[in-house]
């Protein structure tokens, strides 16, 4: 008899990021891995997570305004200039 | 060597970005310009973000992100490499926006986990439990596996993500950028944050699946799937 939780879909959705960090209990790891055989469903929003994951990997984030910038690359230059 | 154009930093971001951590920190104490527009460019407007969570003003947290920077600029000669570069900079950062959260006597007291709804993903989207399929998906999600956007992102998306990136509350911002934008591991973010594991993982969650409705509208809006 498995021990494993019986998990629903609206369940499985908040369960999903414990799952993929390792931070799950046994039971629950195996009631969520048993969902995932199931439910294509679940198996399609896993994989989103995923994508989203790698979308974000691919994102390069905003340089700061060109003004702040230029001072602070100023201020590394000048503190090397010191040495 | 001149340093002023932007075309040469993003030259050579490629190449810094494959660097080690080991080859990024020599280049940053021999005083490479190069490798701190690298860091300035990649981490300073999460580092504005989380830093006004903590204080009052714009311009507070300007200042703090300001003084990071310059403490990072002084101290890159005494850090000893025991964690990453990036860990280094948003703890001091996270250091400095508190002191200064401090005395300004924030009243309202700093919570690392930030208010929100709850819930990531629309409950009507799921069968009630009146329905013998309850908990089901009632609107289910479709495969994205045919968007081209999963491979090149084109400038719309990455304005949404932008925007989705920055409505975030502070510290899902945070955890998303650092975990799944600039690829640090757990560990290292909750040192960087100092947050708890736990407080770590509710927070990746809550800021990931936000990600990815806003990608999911973006998809179905452009038609790109159906």
């Amino acid at each position: 008899m498995s021990a494993a939780r019986d998990i629903r879909c609206v369940e499985f959705v908040e369960l999903v990021t414990e799952w993929m960090e390792g931070a799950l209990s046994d039971t629950e790891r195996g009631g969520v891995e048993e969902h995932i055989a199931i439910c294509p469903e679940c198996t399609i929003y896993l994989a989103q997570l995923r994508e989203t994951t790698m979308v974000l990997g691919r994102f390069d984030a905003q340089p700061p305004a060109e003004p702040a910038r230029e001072r602070l690359m100023a201020e590394f230059r000048r503190l090397h200039a010191q040495d | 060597m001149g340093y002023g154009g932007r075309t040469m930093v993003e030259g050579t971001a490629s190449e810094l970005a494959s660097d080690s951590e080991a080859d990024l920190l020599e280049r940053l104490r021999l005083g490479d310009e190069a490798a701190f527009g690298f860091l300035l460019d990649r981490y300073h407007r999460p580092m504005v973000r989380l830093a006004r969570s903590h204080v009052s003003t714009d311009a507070a947290a300007d200042d703090v992100v300001q003084e990071t920077w310059m403490a990072v600029v002084r101290g890159i000669e005494r850090f000893e490499g025991r964690s990453s570069v990036k860990t280094w900079l948003f703890r001091i950062l996270v250091n400095r926006a508190k002191s200064r959260g401090v005395k300004e006597s924030r009243s309202v007291p700093f919570s690392s986990l930030d208010d929100d709804s709850g819930w990531t993903v629309d409950p009507d989207r799921f069968l009630d439990d009146s329905h013998r399929w309850g908990g089901y998906w009632s609107a289910p999600p479709v495969s994205w596996r045919d968007a081209p956007e999963l491979n090149a992102l084109n400038s719309e998306i990455r304005q949404s993500i932008g925007r989705a990136l920055d409505d975030l509350p502070a510290m899902q911002q945070a955890v998303v950028t650092l975990r799944d934008v600039h690829g640090l591991d757990a560990a290292e973010v909750c040192v960087a944050l100092d947050v708890s594991e736990a407080n770590q993982r509710v927070l990746l969650h809550r800021g990931r699946s936000r990600m990815r409705t806003v990608l999911e509208s973006e998809f179905l809006e452009s038609g790109l799937v159906s």
